[in-house]
């Protein structure tokens, strides 16, 4: 398409064509992506909220044990010091990944900022 | 007639490759080169599963006598590693390596944070950066091009577009993408402090939110539907880097997935490294070139990072101080060490700073990038 010697204008031309089609193209993409993102979002709300808003038939009610008491969580409170939620969850992913044992295995009583 | 061992040996040795390595002492020179480049791979282990099959490619092929890069003529059998090389000519190794990392690669990070696509973009300053330097050097367009690459921090995406537009600089253009990689963490970090301020450094980011199994499915369907109907050059890669992101996340491909990953990815490694190794001979490899080649490679390679580091500053502004800059410099593919420089210098400004999956978004979306950027200079520039 182009031919040599290329001239300062035409080099200056490729560069700056090229950088901005990169950035099109990657524009682009971002769109298609939040696209993507709400159509998947809505799609899957449907069937959620769908299910939740299904008459249960009567039967059906009438077989239902009665509502359990609250669950009591698995695992005891884990004492945050100095320490966000956040921060939290990622001490014990790393502690998980650099031990290898599963984080469903380990035990945390609490995480305190040093 | 009589029978003298002398002289049958003497015959022996001046039909030997040592007499021909006297003749040529370039060859001489390429192998101690190659010997150097085994050392850096062995010793000093930079990127040592594509250097240790190119420094052994680039011995090979300057062992005068051999016949190994012999194309098939008059009937005669082709040289071992005229054969392998021709996965490089007809882009059939890269490719092969963008389908193993497309199955290594999350795009999670991606997918949360298309932002990050920006800071990809940005990222490829370098790769026109150096095509203009080459360019300015006296490099005709087509070679400016393919070193300009080496700047997407890429190998197998050099590798390509130099073996389509400058065959004869593939060995210096690949030595140089894969050598500056592995030194990404000497290179960046000294940029990154000197083009931010501590504060931009200190800055934590919020949390990314869960990306769907069903959206993580659908982006490689669709960025392959996208880009290659817009550039058809990107087919080659873009196409096998989504296919192995497809094998990754549909959930029904595990064994297809893991073959890409691992078996395949090294089996096409070695055949990469012996292929970009034969072609480095002494009449193409021991010139002024090369060493312009390397400089520029170098020159490409900060450039991208400051690309991304000055994207990653306007992000900064443009969000109310939610970015932290030090992730735009990951923009450059060389993924995930690019990511993990981020993560070091995010953390050495602010201990409890985790920016690793942050910088895994540009990092990925600079993959992406300098495979669209590789497709515009073929679409230029190609025959």
């Amino acid at each position: 398409m182009v031919q040599d010697p290329l001239s300062l204008l035409d080099a200056l031309m490729v560069a700056m064509s090229g950088f901005i089609i990169v950035f099109i193209m990657l524009a682009l993409l971002w769109g298609i992506i939040i696209v993507i993102s709400r159509a998947v979002a809505g799609v899957e709300r449907r069937p959620a909220s769908a299910a939740a808003s299904a008459p249960v038939p009567e039967a059906a009610r009438m077989a239902a044990p009665a509502p359990a008491a609250a669950v009591p969580p698995a695992a005891p409170q884990v004492v945050l010091e100095g320490i966000s939620e956040t921060e939290a969850a990622c001490v014990m992913a790393i502690v998980s990944h650099e031990t290898g044992i599963p984080i469903d295995q380990l035990v945390f009583k609490s995480i305190k900022a040093v | 007639m009589q029978f003298s061992f002398i002289e049958a040996m003497k015959e022996i040795l001046a039909s030997s490759g040592f007499a021909a390595l006297a003749e040529d002492p370039r060859s001489l020179i390429m192998i101690l080169i190659s010997f150097v480049l085994l050392y850096l791979g062995i010793g000093k282990k930079f990127e040592p599963l594509l250097l240790v099959p190119i420094a052994f490619g680039i011995l090979l092929a300057n062992f005068p006598l051999t016949g190994m890069l012999n194309a098939p003529a008059d009937g005669s059998s082709p040289g071992m590693l005229w054969v392998f090389y021709q996965g490089v000519e007809h882009a059939i190794y890269p490719s092969l390596i963008f389908l193993g990392i497309g199955a290594m690669t999350d795009f999670g990070p991606l997918i949360a944070r298309p932002s990050s696509l920006l800071l990809g973009a940005a990222a490829q300053l370098g790769i026109f950066s150096a095509f203009l330097l080459a360019l300015a050097l006296g490099f005709p367009g087509a070679v400016a091009a393919a070193i300009g690459v080496i700047g997407g921090a890429d190998g197998p995406t050099a590798i390509l577009v130099a073996s389509r537009l400058a065959s004869d600089y593939l060995p210096a253009i690949a030595i140089a993408a894969y050598s500056y990689m592995a030194l990404i963490p000497m290179i960046q970090p000294p940029l990154m402090r000197l083009l931010t301020t501590k504060k931009e450094r200190e800055v934590k980011m919020e949390q990314l939110r869960p990306v769907s199994k069903t959206e993580k499915i659908v982006f490689p369907i669709a960025v392959a539907t996208v880009v290659i109907l817009l550039i058809p050059d990107t087919a080659p890669l873009i196409g096998m880097l989504m296919l192995g992101n497809l094998l990754r996340e549909c959930g029904v491909t595990e064994r297809l997935s893991d073959t890409a990953q691992n078996a395949l990815c090294n089996i096409v490694t070695i055949f990469l490294g012996l292929s970009v190794g034969c072609k480095a001979v002494a009449d193409t490899f021991l010139t002024w070139d090369t060493i312009k080649i390397i400089l520029l490679g170098l020159i490409a390679f900060c450039f991208s990072t400051i690309g991304g580091l000055i994207f990653g500053k306007i992000m900064y502004k443009l969000s109310g101080g939610k970015v932290n800059p030090l992730i735009g410099s990951a923009g450059v593919s060389a993924v995930p060490m690019a990511a993990r420089v981020s993560q070091v210098e995010g953390q050495k400004a602010n201990p409890a700073n985790f920016l690793l999956m942050h910088a895994m978004g540009p990092n990925v979306a600079g993959v992406i990038g300098s495979a669209v950027a590789a497709g515009f200079l073929l679409k230029v520039f190609g025959a």
